[in-house]
């Protein structure tokens, strides 16, 4: 008998953790038109980070660590942006691939000298440690923890979009960026400000699954692949395109488990293939402008 | 960027290559030379770094042990031995990379197995290629000692066929005693490369063998050291199954332990995996009472006084008690200083030979090594993990009267069977 | 109108009257002398250093052949790598499975490897630039799944390993100069599609492809014959690579593959024919060099990929030309003649 709730919970649970960090990668881009590999960097350095502050045992501290890993991350960022992203805004995309790239060798090493070669695990505080009956079956809290995590992160987005200055200086950015050069705004500011937002965002993701998976070094290369689908299929710059690739990758890798066997790991690229077949620049994207 | 830009000097290309030349004379460094004079040197390419390293780490430690012990006792053929090793990141071309390096550079004499199966295939066929004696430890894939077989490879632990097999047999024991309900609703949890398919090939194959009967429900295939397995398994508990064959190990079976505790996996749930001392000390309370586990060597329960005089005086040493994959290893050196001794020589021919077919004593007791595919003639040990800590350990080892011995007679393959894959 | 082999193509060609009398064929002797210079060394080198040598070559053919595409197409993809182990994985599964001599199954792995070009090409040069640059990767780690997981086929991950090329080919003085007439043959092979009209149609779109279409150029067409020669020669390099090692492994069509020939080219000069050449041979040695005494390899990798793209993007061929500037305003100022 086969439990459906655990195939939808399984489903949200990625998705939600998968919109979180491909939120911040398609903001990045669609407000400055940067292609940013080592995203999966912060991602990283975010669940590391958790892994330093809680130590052995969770309790309040989990809270602590969680602020901490994204707060992390978004320092890294602002690093990286100011070193090398302020660069990059105005050169041909194979140069930022490269220059991020590098970026990404760069902080794998940094991973591996100050936390080491090998795995970690972090467990969730009591409060969210045990499971909950659903339809008869258990669904760890922790799960159902990630998939609100994403929904708030998900609001508390569209809210800044949309009513905050940030948020509207952003928007510009994306749709015509030229008003905003001649409105006399710091442009440098935007910008570190949005790619902060992007690694904060990416170290939350990080941070917010540290509990459900090893943390290990590799992780930055594996997640920035999924990352890239997500937000490729959503189409560059849309956060809601983020949250439908999200949904779709997110199913795709349940139900892959389930139905596809050895054939699983393929169906992401699959989709992504088909998606771009019909629409070549993503679900929600815009022709190249 | 100026638009008058001239072109490089007609001949940039000969200074760039002969920095090149010189870079290249520069890193191929001379071999340095071991066997003459008074050292020999042995290696060891294995998993060092990765959630699986903790087996590769505790088995080169094995290894050191060994020959240290060796090397107090006058060394061999009154040689001191070396150690040399490197790590194989679990991938086979990697590993390849290193053993060459220590067949070319360092001239190893023997070599000592990986962890990945895959990694000891790629180092198998280099070993036959350059004729270098090597033992496994801790790889069993069954095709090491079968399709892949030369006459200079030895395996000191149970193959992925022999392993399942004994696994079955506890099961059939428990379903016989009432404890498990049959039809069993089988679910497998195993890495997606050659030891995770043989082991739960061999476990259904083995199931089929007993007459147990079995529903396959769910059959997952994260990779080895994926880090990400949520999706695997809710995909694994959505099937609802009442028996879990999980081959994983190390790292990967800790973590997917406790990930699928919240999911009250193991309150409705058998799980038969390898949670050997390592993973259970790791989990400490978190471990899964009940569950099912198998060991190649569990000095808590193997009742050699050999392998319990090494553990108290490893935990002496160390203040940890020493895994499975210590004791392995440190046998599979035993086995092959023996051969050196008996051959009176570190040519790899004729210390083949001396192994091949002789009854070997080790801190495991004395084990035969089969001539036909020059299979360790051992058992495999199964038992329940026990609900409190031990108080030794400090952590739970097997429950108490569980520990069941599946001897080599009963789960192995016959020489027939091995011969007709080596061909 | 022939390309010079060293020149820097800038964004504006050099009219033709400024350029320096008998350059190609200067070029060419200076070609023809490096290519002795490794004959000769495979009669006097240790057999280590030959492998090693060996390797670096495979490699040389890999960045060119990449840099068809990305230098001169101005195509940025990930998808070498799946070309480049589909080459390796002919010979190799061809040895596995059929007993095949390894030139057949070499032949086969090239073939599939352009029949798989096409495939990857026509669909993905439907989208542009980023797009397009993520759909080959998405198409690459397709490729990969299949070499990793089709265990019955590609023996999975554990990859196949094996004699599968004869003794002449696995030794090291054998190997090595086979490996260097493929390499020089396949190379010239390149330069004379890089200099034909239809090298030249390819630049054109590179440098501007509305114009190129105004001009009625099928953009497509062009670009999916770059794609798919391109492809061609990284299958050929990737069964060199089976020459050397013996070997085939899924990790050689991961997309960090991919990468590595485009640091090369970019390293070496990706605005040359032969920079990407240059680019081989010294990321090679410095990568083996690195690794064996510095343990934070990837740090100092890093960095130096980071430098390069940030503050010299024209890589070693950009450097040479302006130490030439540099040696010719110093000749002008002491009233030399250039």
């Amino acid at each position: 008998m086969h439990s459906l709730v655990l195939d939808i919970a399984g489903t949200l649970s990625s998705a939600a953790n998968l919109f979180v960090v491909a939120a911040g990668l398609t903001l990045v881009f669609g407000a400055m038109r940067i292609i940013n590999m080592a995203h999966g960097s912060f991602y990283m350095y975010g669940a590391f980070a958790v892994t330093t502050v809680l130590g052995v045992s969770a309790g309040w501290r989990f809270w602590l660590a969680m602020l901490a890993g994204a707060a992390v991350a978004a320092a890294a960022g602002l690093i990286v942006e100011v070193t090398v992203i302020r660069r990059l805004y105005d050169a041909e995309h194979l140069t930022q691939l490269l220059a991020t790239y590098a970026v990404l060798l760069i902080f794998a090493d940094i991973a591996q000298r100050v936390w080491g070669t090998g795995y970690r695990t972090v467990t969730p505080p009591a409060v969210l440690a045990s499971g909950i009956d659903v339809a008869g079956v258990q669904v760890p809290r922790y799960e159902l923890f990630v998939i609100c995590a994403g929904v708030l992160v998900g609001v508390a987005l569209w809210v800044m979009l949309a009513r905050t200055r940030f948020g509207w200086l952003l928007r510009a950015a994306v749709q015509d960026p030229e008003s905003i050069a001649t409105a006399g705004i710091n442009l440098t500011r935007l910008r570190t400000g949005v790619f902060v937002l992007g690694a904060f965002l990416a170290g939350l993701g990080g941070a917010l699954t540290a509990p459900l998976q090893s943390i290990a070094p590799g992780m930055d290369a594996s997640i920035i692949v999924s990352v890239f689908i997500v937000v490729t299929i959503g189409g560059l710059g849309s956060v809601p395109g983020a949250a439908i690739g999200a949904l779709i990758i997110g199913l795709a890798q349940t139900l892959g488990a389930e139905f596809f066997a050895s054939w699983a790991a393929s169906l992401i690229y699959l989709i992504m293939i088909v998606v771009l077949a019909i629409r070549p620049w993503g679900l929600l994207g815009v022709p190249e402008r | 960027m100026s638009h008058r830009q001239s072109a490089p000097p007609r001949h940039w290309w000969l200074a760039v290559l002969a920095a090149c030349a010189l870079l290249a004379a520069c890193s191929t460094s001379s071999a340095s030379s071991a066997g003459s004079g008074s050292t020999v040197t042995v290696g060891e390419s294995t998993v060092l770094s990765g959630s699986i390293a903790e087996l590769g780490q505790s088995g080169l430690q094995g290894v050191q042990l060994a020959v240290a012990d060796l090397n107090a006792h006058g060394g061999l053929l009154g040689k001191k031995i070396k150690v040399v090793s490197a790590d194989s990141q679990a991938t086979p071309a990697t590993g390849a990379a290193n053993v060459k390096n220590m067949i070319l550079q360092d001239h190893v004499v023997a070599l000592f197995g990986p962890v990945s199966s895959a990694v000891a295939a790629a180092e198998e066929q280099l070993a036959g290629e350059y004729k270098v004696p090597i033992f496994f430890h801790t790889s069993n894939d069954i095709s090491l000692m079968g399709s892949n077989f030369n006459p200079y490879a030895f395996q000191v632990v149970p193959n992925t066929d022999m392993e399942p097999r004994a696994a079955a047999l506890y099961l059939d024991s428990e379903v016989k005693a009432g404890k498990i309900k049959t039809p069993i609703a089988l679910g497998t949890f195993a890495p997606d490369y050659s030891f995770g398919q043989d082991s739960v090939a061999g476990f259904i194959a083995a199931l089929k063998y007993y007459h147990v009967p079995y529903k396959l429900v769910s059959q997952q295939w994260p990779s080895l050291e994926a880090t990400d397995i949520s999706p695997n398994l809710s995909a694994l508990l959505a099937a609802k199954p009442s028996v879990v064959y999980n081959a994983q190990f190390g790292g990967d079976l800790v973590a997917f332990v406790k990930q699928a505790a919240p999911y009250g996996f193991f309150k409705k749930t058998t799980m038969i995996s390898m949670l050997n001392t390592a993973e259970l000390a790791t989990l400490g309370s978190s471990s899964p009472a009940g569950s099912i586990a198998y060991d190649r060597a569990p000095w808590f329960a193997m009742n050699e006084p050999g392998v319990t005089a090494f553990a108290t005086e490893y935990h002496a040493k160390y203040h940890q008690w020493p895994d499975t994959w210590a004791v392995l290893a440190y046998t599979s050196v035993q086995v092959w200083a023996y051969g050196v001794k008996h051959a009176g020589t570190f040519d790899a021919g004729k210390v083949s030979t001396a192994i091949a077919g002789a009854s070997i004593p080790t801190i495991r007791g004395t084990i035969t090594i089969r001539a036909c595919d020059h299979q360790a003639e051992v058992p495999e040990y199964v038992g329940t993990v026990a609900s409190s800590p031990s108080p030794q350990t400090g952590f739970p080892l097997w429950a108490a009267g569980s520990a069941f011995t599946a001897p080599f007679s009963k789960i192995a393959l016959s020489c027939a069977q091995m011969k007709a894959m080596q061909k | 109108m022939h390309t010079d082999l060293f020149a820097i193509s800038a964004e504006h060609d050099q009219p033709q009257s400024t350029r320096r009398p008998g350059q190609p064929a200067a070029g060419m002797v200076a070609a023809a002398v490096v290519v002795l210079l490794l004959a000769l060394a495979g009669l006097v080198w240790s057999p280590e250093a030959l492998a090693n040598l060996q390797e670096a070559l495979g490699l040389v053919l890999f960045a060119v052949a990449t840099n068809l595409l990305l230098g001169y197409g101005g195509l940025v993809s990930f998808a070498q790598a799946a070309f480049y182990g589909i080459g390796a994985y002919g010979i190799a599964i061809g040895w596995l499975h059929g007993q095949l001599p390894f030139w057949l199954g070499a032949a086969a792995g090239i073939a599939a490897s352009a029949v798989a070009a096409v495939v990857v090409g026509a669909i993905s040069l439907r989208t542009r630039r980023l797009y397009f640059a993520l759909l080959t990767l998405a198409f690459t780690q397709l490729f990969f799944v299949v070499a990793d997981n089709q265990g019955g086929f590609t023996n999975g991950a554990t990859g196949i390993f094996g004699a599968m090329v004869p003794t002449w080919l696995a030794e090291p003085q054998g190997g090595y100069y086979f490996t260097l007439a493929v390499v020089v043959i396949v190379t010239l092979a390149c330069y004379a599609i890089v200099v034909s009209p239809f090298g030249l149609t390819l630049k054109a779109i590179r440098d501007n492809r509305e114009r190129a279409e105004a001009l009625g150029v099928n953009v497509f067409r062009h670009q999916l014959a770059a794609f798919v020669i391109s492809a061609v020669g990284c299958a050929i390099a990737g069964c060199l690579f089976a020459i050397y090692s013996q070997s085939a492994s899924p990790d050689l069509l991961s997309w960090t593959n991919s990468g590595e020939p485009i640091f090369m080219a970019v390293l070496g000069g990706m605005n040359t024919f032969l920079g990407p050449a240059a680019g081989a041979i010294v990321y090679f040695y410095a990568h083996l060099y690195l690794t064996e005494h510095i343990s934070d390899w990837q740090l100092v990798l890093g960095f130096l990929l980071l430098v390069i793209v940030l503050f010299k993007p024209s890589g070693l061929a950009g450097i040479m030309a302006d130490l030439s500037r540099a040696a010719g305003r110093l000749r002008g100022r002491t009233g030399g003649r250039a």
